[in-house]
């Protein structure tokens, strides 16, 4: 449980909030580089952390990111031509470009020289590992970005996918961070009743996941403390002399990493407030050594696995609240969990059911959400730290970010931390 | 023997032996997973409380969970407060 005042603290972001300000001191994602594809394209709309921003390409192709109304008459800068090196407002012709300095004021005698007193809020971008980064901080404590793994693979080895979701960031991170929900949110119903049939495929079967969970439903929690968050170690029964370890990484502000097993593909996420009451699922799926293979790209078309298709322009997951996210009844009684097809719908719809923003004084928690309570408190102590003056270190330590999350079998007698030590370093 | 604060004590009630149990685990807790481990214990003997409160039809029994319920709330949000001794007294005044 939290206190309100906890709740508040970790849930509020816009400016000038204690979560608001530590998004702040991040890069963070901002767009897909396919959504400002070319010099002069048209420029995007994007609300970030309750600011509503638009981003243009310009003739050179810098990316900019300023506030979206102009400060003449505040009008919509989305409605805007991108021209010539910046951004001008249709209303009455004031150009701005990707520094925020306003360029031409067509509607002001030349003499008055008006346009050089003018600027428009504007924050640098980085174009990194196919995506927009965006730092909204103060100037002069610009961090480093972050050296993430799928950040630095080919482009034909990663893919990445943006959608909103209508729930606050971090009941979104605390889905991830907790992996005993995916024995029942993410589960068949034969998974769930242990059928003699699901049980004889898993036993022969090179998962190590579907095979140990079976074999262990009450698994323990290890959380350490780590220079780019968190690690979560959740330890399984495997055979009589080993554990099943499954290794997920929570870091600084909001990404987290899924149990890999050598072999696969990696999938990631970052969740980013877009404001108080909905935040920007990112889901990342990358290969380390090589393109992604077939199946992946067929998990990704068909949906079933971390990524969903959104509609275009609102970037709105085709399954929503508005329709259910297309539940089947039919499909729930026989086959699965829920009666909703893909991870991400799955994880959309319960997040989303518990509210805007939970109230989490009244939520009743066990040694099972010990992952949970681990994140919710590291991100206080950080924005507590930084509200005393002391900047958070992991953004300005990039190299920090060069890790991997793992799946394994260990001999009972070795530490989590000693056995996987290589296999959570990334390796690009 | 010494307890390892590095293990989750498991909380299956609110017994007199699960909180000794607690408070021997919250007296040599020091460092943060420490901390988020009797946090998690502490969550879940308030929410055992707060679920058989509501259940109890007798009077002086249901006081008496209140006092449980309350009593680990203010533990939980001192363990928060990284005060894990004092958080122990308060479960010790339960004994």
């Amino acid at each position: 449980m939290l206190s309100k005042i906890e709740n508040d603290l970790l849930t509020h972001t816009n400016s000038g909030t204690g979560a608001g300000e530590y998004f702040r001191r991040f890069w963070i994602p901002a767009l897909l580089a396919s959504e400002v594809p070319t010099p002069d394209c048209p420029p995007v709309q994007i609300r970030l952390l309750g600011d509503d921003l638009v981003a243009f390409r310009d003739t050179h192709g810098r990316v900019g990111l300023m506030e979206e109304f102009c400060p003449h008459r505040r009008a919509s800068l989305f409605w805007g031509r991108n021209e010539e090196c910046g951004l001008r407002c249709v209303y009455h012709g004031w150009k701005f470009d990707v520094t925020g300095a306003c360029v031409d004021m067509p509607n002001e005698p030349p003499e008055y020289g008006f346009e050089n007193k003018i600027r428009i809020t504007a924050y640098p971008t980085r174009e990194y590992g196919g995506l927009i980064w965006a730092y909204l901080g103060p100037p002069d404590k610009t961090p480093e970005l972050p050296k993430l793994e799928f950040a630095r693979v080919p482009d034909s080895h990663r893919y990445v996918s943006k959608r909103v979701q209508e729930s606050n960031y971090l009941q979104a991170i605390e889905g991830g961070v907790d992996s005993s929900h995916s024995n029942f949110l993410h589960a068949n119903v034969d998974a769930f009743r242990v059928t003699d049939s699901y049980v004889a495929k898993v036993k022969s079967s090179p998962n190590l996941r579907a095979k140990y969970h079976l074999l262990d439903k009450a698994p323990r929690f290890t959380v350490k403390k780590t220079d780019y968050g968190l690690v979560i170690a959740v330890r399984r029964n495997a055979e009589e002399d080993t554990y099943y370890w499954r290794m997920t990484q929570f870091l600084l502000p909001s990404y987290t990493i899924i149990p890999y097993q050598k072999g696969n593909s990696i999938h990631g996420h970052c969740w980013v407030p877009r404001d108080d009451e909905t935040c920007w699922v990112w889901t990342f799926t990358w290969n380390p050594d090589e393109p992604l293979s077939q199946e992946d790209r067929d998990a990704i078309a068909n949906e079933t696995f971390v990524h969903a298709k959104v509609e275009p322009v609102t970037l709105r997951p085709l399954r929503n609240k508005s329709n259910n996210y297309g539940i089947d009844r039919e499909l729930q009684r026989t086959t699965t969990m829920t009666g909703i097809h893909g991870f991400a719908s799955q994880d959309q719809a319960i997040q989303e059911s518990m509210g805007a923003i939970v109230d989490r004084t009244q939520e009743r928690l066990g040694t099972s959400d010990t992952a949970i309570i681990a994140t919710r408190r590291l991100l206080l102590q950080e924005i507590h730290a930084l509200q005393q003056g002391n900047e958070p270190r992991a953004a300005h330590n990039g190299d920090a970010y060069w890790v991997r999350s793992c799946s394994l079998v260990l001999n009972r007698q070795i530490e989590f931390d000693l056995g996987a030590r290589e296999f959570m370093i990334a390796e690009v | 023997m010494r307890l390892n604060p590095a293990h989750i004590v498991t909380v299956n009630d609110s017994s007199e032996e699960t909180l000794r149990e607690l408070i021997a685990a919250l007296e040599v807790s020091t460092d943060f997973e420490h901390l988020i481990y009797r946090e998690s214990e502490l969550d879940a003997v308030w929410s055992i409380a707060g679920f058989a409160l509501r259940d109890e039809p007798n009077a002086i029994r249901r006081d008496a969970i209140a006092r449980l319920r309350d009593t680990a709330h203010v533990a939980h949000d001192l363990v928060a407060d990284r005060r894990p001794r004092e958080a122990a007294d308060k479960l010790k005044s339960l004994l």
